[in-house]
């Protein structure tokens, strides 16, 4: 069994600490509080049938958010690759699941960089149906950052897959 | 004392007792799978709340004590210094009006290495091997396509030293079979833009959020000594034919790069690029020959449908003399080819990528190109200059089906405007990882 904790961000091309990607995504954010998940099998098998086909995966990490008025939702970190090196980026989930615009904390290939863009990372702000977007149908790629646009994508359905079966309160519906 | 030098010190202290002289009785049995364990945990608790203490420190928001921090939601796996990549495509052409001509070949084959020495700076390189065999009886080769050192430089910029590819055009940076229609390249970006072209040299690029892309660099150029007249290269690719690929480039001179590509609109690729440099390269006969090549390229996708168009235009100036001592050295009545003073092409292409089960896997397409190789030349003295040749013009209509992720088949059929010479019905495989 893997284990996997939240940890300080060691990248390359720092585009965002892991401070400022929470509070890019989360300003009104009060606090921060790492969470543990152990999936028990039946979850990891939901897990894997939800998220569908993921490119391969580093470093994913928790956190549960809180605001003035209470929890506000979840914050990931989680690394995907690329084309050959990994994407490191941020996504936040509100407490009803739909989510907010991911961050881009690193990127370290020549070519795809472009997925860094503010329009194409909007594309995902909002949306229920996280656990099902489909590169290209759903979001729509950037010419000349196919893979990267592509592998992101598949990142951020495992991270609401991830909300569905071990993250959503009870008493909010499954989207 | 700073904290991560606190912790440091507090993790060396844990390990030293646990290692050094023993300090319980030799009689008293130690579990020491148990102490690692509970020291492994401890170091993670640790890491957990530097993590948090980090975030809290650099402002984002007060911060409780972290719980316990570890996830076994997904097996973490290590992208190792040294990664893999590679694509290939597979061809079978049968000429319209010479079906004896028809052939069936593995027309490229291509791996690429990329390794990353630390966390700023990573090699790339991609070696290929063209019509399967390479030695002195076959017509296959073996050419270095990239091979450089890239450094982030921070404020996402990073250089590029080495032999890499110039920002031209749709396919050039793109030029895997996986990500263009057609199952062989356009002839715009073959004929026009010599892809898949590179040069040596120093390269600057950067990203902003708001999308746009730039590109600059000082690089090898082309070598006008090359062009043979007594072959048709220089009609098939002037720049293709002079192009030096980094085989002991000549470099007295140099050329230089600029290039911008917008993606700031959802679908949306505009961009423009130019590239201009000497060709004399210090050599008998030549002076002052400059080649400029500048294009200007749009891919906008709205939906299903995958619109591009492409227009680039060259030149190669003080041709007149060149193509003189060309004209002077050769015998009475031989049909030359001489160096054009302009070339250009064009192409609008439209694409409706089919849902079919799986998103989108087969995608009609139709292409129109116009092109000319020898737009014009420059005028002899004494006498007229060489008249210019024709545009030609192209439609290629076919089918691709995506059958599995990086793996395609294609099938198309392409039409010049010039009766039935070179028209041809094409298959191919190509596979991209």
């Amino acid at each position: 069994m893997a284990l996997i904790a939240p940890a300080p961000m060691v990248v390359a091309a720092d585009y965002l600490s892991l401070a400022a990607a929470q509070h890019a995504i989360f300003p009104e954010a009060q606090k921060f509080e790492a969470v543990t998940l152990q999936l028990n099998a039946a979850q990891r098998q939901a897990l894997t049938a939800l998220a569908g086909r993921q490119p391969p995966r580093g470093r994913l990490a928790v956190w549960r958010v809180s605001g003035p008025t209470g929890e506000v939702g979840f914050f990931f970190t989680d690394e995907v690759v690329g084309r050959q090196d990994f994407i490191d980026y941020a996504l936040g989930m509100n407490a009803d699941g739909t989510l907010r615009a991911p961050e881009i904390m690193s990127y370290r290939e020549s070519h795809g960089g472009e997925i860094r863009n503010a329009a194409w990372r909007r594309q995902f702000a909002r949306r229920a149906d996280g656990a099902r977007l489909r590169s290209v149908v759903d979001i729509r790629n950037i010419s000349g950052a196919t893979l990267s646009c592509e592998h992101v994508t598949a990142g951020v359905r495992y991270l609401a897959a991830l909300w569905q079966v071990a993250l959503r309160p009870a008493g909010v519906p499954r989207l | 004392m700073k904290l991560s030098s606190f912790l440091k010190t507090a993790i060396v202290v844990c390990v030293v007792g646990a290692t050094s002289a023993p300090a319980w009785p030799a009689s008293v049995p130690i579990d020491l799978e148990a102490r690692v364990a509970a020291l492994e945990s401890e170091l993670q608790a640790l890491k957990a709340q530097l993590a948090q203490l980090r975030a809290g420190a650099a402002g984002t928001t007060p911060v409780t004590a972290a719980t316990a921090t570890t996830a076994d939601v997904a097996a973490a796996e290590q992208v190792a210094p040294l990664s893999w990549s590679g694509y290939g495509e597979l061809n079978y052409s049968r000429p319209a009006d010479v079906p004896a001509a028809a052939r069936f070949d593995l027309a490229r084959f291509v791996l690429g290495a990329g390794y990353r020495f630390d966390e700023r700076t990573r090699l790339q390189t991609e070696v290929e091997i063209e019509h399967a065999v390479s030695s002195a009886g076959d017509p296959g080769e073996v050419a270095i396509e990239q091979a450089y050192i890239e450094r982030e430089l921070g404020g996402d910029v990073r250089a590029r030293l080495g032999l890499f590819l110039i920002p031209s055009g749709l396919l050039n940076e793109n030029h895997e079979p996986t990500r263009y229609y057609g199952v062989f390249r356009n002839a715009v970006e073959t004929a026009v833009i010599p892809s898949t072209w590179r040069e040596g040299g120093i390269g600057l690029q950067g990203n902003t959020r708001s999308g746009l892309r730039w590109d600059m660099g000082i690089t090898t150029g082309f070598d006008l000594s090359k062009w043979d007249a007594n072959a048709t290269n220089g009609i098939d690719s002037p720049l293709g034919s002079i192009h030096q690929e980094l085989a002991l480039a000549r470099a007295a001179d140099l050329s230089g790069y600029l290039a911008a590509n917008y993606t700031g609109i959802n679908g949306l690729r505009v961009g423009a690029s130019v590239f201009s440099g000497g060709a004399a390269q210090g050599q008998a006969g030549l002076r002052g020959n400059r080649v400029t090549l500048w294009e200007a390229h749009a891919r906008w996708r709205p939906g299903v449908w995958d619109i591009a168009a492409v227009y680039a235009r060259g030149s190669i100036s003080n041709t007149a003399a060149v193509n003189l001592a060309l004209l002077g050295n050769s015998t009475p009545g031989s049909e030359l080819t001489l160096v054009p003073e302009s070339f250009y092409g064009g192409y609008l292409e439209a694409a409706w990528r089919a849902r079919i089960g799986r998103p989108w896997p087969l995608t009609p397409f139709l292409r129109y190109e116009r092109f000319n190789t020898g737009a014009s030349y420059a005028g002899l003295t004494p006498g007229p200059a060489p008249p210019a040749l024709r545009d030609r013009s192209a439609v290629t209509g076919g089918l691709q089906l995506e059958f599995a992720p990086g793996v395609v088949l294609k099938a198309d059929y392409v039409e010049f405007s010039d009766g039935r010479v070179g028209d041809r019905f094409d298959l191919g495989i190509g596979y991209e990882f």
